[in-house]
C-alpha cells in the first residue's frame, strides 16, 4: 500500500512539475502575454491532456476554477461529470469526465460572433474580450462542448480561458494546480519534450464530439466512446429536484 | 453491448436565448411575409387586392417596429449594440442581421409612409385640430411615385430579412434540431401563415368584408399546406436516415413523450385550420386566425426553446419552461403589449384605408377612396 501511494504520489510530482517546467519555459521568454516566440522562434501551443485513469471526482479543479475566476453561482467555466456506466449487466462503473472549454483550432464559437469579441490567441487560447461583447449568446449556442455561458454578473459570454492570467506568469491553471489526482496535465503542445506531447505520444487518446471536427486542445486518455457526446443515459436532473415536494413541476423531460 | 448509463453528477445549462429571441423571430417574420404580400397589391394597383395589400402593410409596419426591441431586449448587453456596426464580422449571420434589419424596418417605414403620403396631405388641408400634424407628415406635398422603388428595396430587404434569420439559426452545428436544411424554409412558411393569421384577426375586428375572409382563409390553407408539406418533407428525410443531418435533429429528441406530444400538436395545428380554412372560408376567420398565430408563435418556440433544452454533451432533456419575469412572460406580454398598441395607433392615426397605388411620377397622386370597399 505504501509502495503504491509512494509511486502515485511520486507520479503527480513528476507530471505537474513537467508541466509547469514547460509553462515556465515559455513564459521567460513571452513576457506578460504570455504570446511571442522565444529566441528561436518556439511558440507555445497550449494544450490540457486529461489522464481520466487518475480522476476521482472531487471536484477541486471545479471549485479551484470558481475561486481562481470569480465564476458566479449556477454557472461553470470547468466541472467533473460523473457517471455510473453498467455494462453487459457487469457490475457498475463509476467514470469521471472533466469537461471544460476545448480550446479548438477550428473553434465554432469564433465565427458566429457578430462582433470580434471571441478571438484565438497566439498560444492557442479562444478567449472572450468582455469590453467588446455585447451578451448575444451566439457562442454559447455554437459551442458543442456547453462550454461558455452567459455570465450574469458581467452579462457577456463566459468560459474557461486556461487560465490566460496565470499562464502568462508561468504558473499552470488552477484546475490543473489543484488537480489531487494529477489527472488534468497542462503544456506546450508545440515542445516535442513537454510532457503532455509525451503523454500524447505514449497512450491512446481520444478527444470530445470528434465528429464536429473542432480540433480540441484538450485531450482525454481512457475515454470510453459512450462518452464522447451527447450521453444517451437517465440525466441526474431532474425538475421536481428543483421544484420540490408539493409543487407541479413538470416532469424531467416534459418541461416543453 | 449493452451500456446502462446514469449521469449521477452534470451541469444544467440554462437557455441562453431567452423567449425575447422567439418574439423577435415571430414578429419578423410575419413583418416581412405580410410586406411581400403587400407589394404585390401596391405596385400592380389592382383595385381588387389593395383591401388585402392595406392589411398586410399594417401588419408588416407594427410588427416590424416591434420586433427589433424584442431582439435588443435578448441582448445581455443592449446598449452595446452600436458595436455591431463597428466590429461587423463578415463571418457572422448575425452581423450581417444587423445591417439588415434596420435597412428593412428604415425601407418598410418609408414605402408606407410614401404611400399614405397623399392621405397624410388630404387630412392637411382639411380644416380641423390636427391638420397642422398632417401638413408635417406629408411634408408639404403629396408626390408618392418613389414609393414603387422603396417598395421593391424594402422587398429586397424583407428577402435578406429571411435569409439571414433562417440562415442564423441552421448554421448551428451544435443543435442538431437547428441545423437542418429546411429551417429556413420552415421559418419563411410558418411566418406567412403567421401573417395571414393576424390580417385574417385583423379583417374581422376591422372590416368584415366575407370576400376578403375567404380570399385570406384560402390563402392561409395554402401556406398551411406548404408547412405540413415540409413537415411530412423532414420527417421522411430523418426517419429514412436520407438527409443524416435531418436524421441527427431526430434522434436528438425521440424517444421523449414530450416530443411526441409537440410532433401532435403540431399536426394538429396545421391541420384543424386548414381543413376550416377550405370547408368554411367564410366566418371563420377568428378560430383560422388564432390557431394560425398561435401555430407560428409555438413552431419557435418549440424550436428555441425546445431546441436549447436538448443538452449538448449531457443527459435528457433540461427544463423550457416560460419564467414568469421579464425575460420571460413579461416581456412576452410587453412585446404584444407594443404590438397591439401600434395597431390601434395605426389605425386611429393613420388614413389606412386609403393607401392606394403609387401615382407616376407625371401625374399627383390622389388618395383611393375606397374605405368601404373591402
Amino acid at each position: 500500500m505504501d509502495a503504491t501511494r509512494r509511486g502515485f504520489l511520486g507520479a503527480v510530482g513528476r507530471v505537474t512539475i513537467g508541466a509547469a517546467a514547460s509553462v515556465a519555459g515559455a513564459s521567460q521568454s513571452a513576457g506578460a502575454a504570455g504570446a511571442a516566440p522565444d529566441d528561436s522562434g518556439h511558440r507555445p501551443h497550449w494544450g490540457m491532456v486529461v489522464d481520466l485513469r487518475k480522476c476521482i471526482g472531487c471536484q477541486a479543479c471545479t471549485v479551484a476554477c470558481i475561486m481562481e475566476n470569480d465564476v458566479p453561482e449556477d454557472a461553470f467555466r470547468t466541472h467533473v461529470s460523473v457517471y455510473e456506466l453498467v455494462k453487459d449487466g457487469q457490475d457498475p462503473a463509476m467514470v469521471m469526465l472533466p469537461r471544460l472549454c476545448n480550446h479548438c483550432d477550428n473553434p465554432p464559437c469564433l465565427p458566429v460572433c457578430p462582433v470580434e469579441a471571441t478571438f484565438k490567441a497566439e498560444n492557442g487560447e479562444v478567449l472572450v474580450d468582455a469590453s467588446k461583447c455585447v451578451g448575444c449568446a451566439y457562442c454559447v449556442q455554437a459551442c458543442p462542448y456547453d462550454a461558455r455561458f452567459i455570465n450574469h454578473e458581467t452579462q457577456t459570454a463566459d468560459k474557461c480561458t486556461f487560465c490566460f492570467h496565470r499562464t502568462s506568469v508561468g504558473l499552470l491553471p488552477a484546475c490543473v494546480e489543484t488537480c489531487v489526482g494529477g489527472a488534468r496535465n497542462f503544456g506546450d503542445l508545440n515542445d516535442p519534450d513537454s510532457e503532455v506531447s509525451r503523454m500524447l505520444r505514449d497512450n491512446e487518446v481520444s478527444v470530445l464530439r470528434p465528429e464536429m471536427h473542432t480540433n480540441p486542445n484538450v485531450y482525454y486518455i481512457g475515454l470510453d466512446d459512450v462518452l464522447d457526446g451527447r450521453v444517451a443515459g437517465e440525466a441526474a436532473y431532474h425538475a421536481e429536484m428543483v421544484a420540490g415536494p408539493g409543487h407541479d413541476a413538470a416532469q424531467h423531460g416534459e418541461g416543453l | 453491448m449493452q451500456v446502462q448509463i446514469h449521469e449521477l453528477v452534470g451541469a444544467v445549462h440554462e437557455a441562453a436565448w431567452l423567449p425575447w429571441a422567439v418574439q423577435y423571430f415571430f414578429l419578423i417574420a410575419i413583418s416581412v411575409t405580410a410586406l411581400l404580400m403587400a407589394l404585390p397589391g401596391f405596385l400592380s394597383g389592382r383595385a381588387d387586392q389593395l383591401p388585402r395589400a392595406r392589411l398586410a402593410l399594417m401588419v408588416a409596419v407594427t410588427t416590424g417596429i416591434t420586433a427589433p426591441i424584442a431582439l435588443l431586449a435578448d441582448l445581455h448587453q443592449p446598449f452595446r449594440f452600436w458595436e455591431f456596426f463597428v466590429y461587423t464580422h463578415k463571418t457572422s449571420w448575425m452581423a450581417w442581421g444587423a445591417w439588415v434589419v434596420p435597412s428593412y424596418v428604415g425601407l418598410t417605414l418609408a414605402f408606407a409612409w410614401a404611400v399614405h403620403r397623399p392621405g397624410f396631405a388630404s387630412l392637411g388641408r382639411e380644416d380641423w385640430r390636427f391638420a397642422w400634424l398632417f401638413r408635417w407628415l406629408s411634408l408639404g406635398g403629396e408626390s408618392n411615385w418613389f414609393a414603387r422603388p422603396l417598395g421593391i428595396a424594402a422587398g429586397a430587404a424583407a428577402l435578406g430579412i429571411l435569409v439571414y434569420t433562417g440562415m442564423e439559426v441552421m448554421v448551428v452545428r451544435a443543435r442538431p434540431l437547428w441545423n437542418t436544411p429546411f429551417l429556413p424554409l420552415q421559418f419563411a412558411a410558418t411566418g406567412c401563415v403567421g401573417a395571414l393569421g393576424v390580417m385574417l384577426v385583423l379583417e374581422r375586428a376591422l372590416c368584415r368584408a366575407p370576400a376578403l375572409e375567404a380570399r385570406l382563409n384560402r390563402q392561409l390553407a395554402l401556406a398551411l399546406a406548404v408547412v405540413g408539406a415540409l413537415g411530412v418533407a423532414w420527417f421522411a428525410l430523418a426517419s429514412s436516415g436520407l438527409s443524416p443531418r435531418h436524421a441527427e435533429a431526430l434522434a436528438s429528441v425521440a424517444g421523449f413523450p414530450v416530443w411526441y406530444r409537440i410532433a401532435t400538436w403540431g399536426a394538429l395545428a396545421i391541420a384543424v385550420p386548414f381543413v376550416l380554412a377550405l370547408a368554411l372560408p367564410r366566418n371563420t376567420g377568428w378560430v383560422t386566425g388564432l390557431i394560425a398565430i398561435h401555430a407560428a408563435w409555438m413552431f419557435r418556440w418549440t424550436v428555441f426553446m425546445g431546441g436549447q433544452a436538448v443538452p449538448k454533451v449531457g443527459s435528457g432533456l433540461y427544463d423550457a419552461l416560460m419564467p414568469a419575469g421579464l425575460d420571460g412572460l413579461m416581456g412576452v406580454i410587453g412585446t404584444f403589449g407594443l404590438w397591439i398598441f401600434l395597431l390601434i395607433a395605426y389605425t386611429t392615426f393613420l388614413p389606412w384605408q386609403e393607401a392606394g397605388a403609387p401615382q407616376d411620377r407625371a401625374h399627383p397622386a390622389t388618395p383611393a377612396k375606397s374605405a368601404g370597399s373591402f
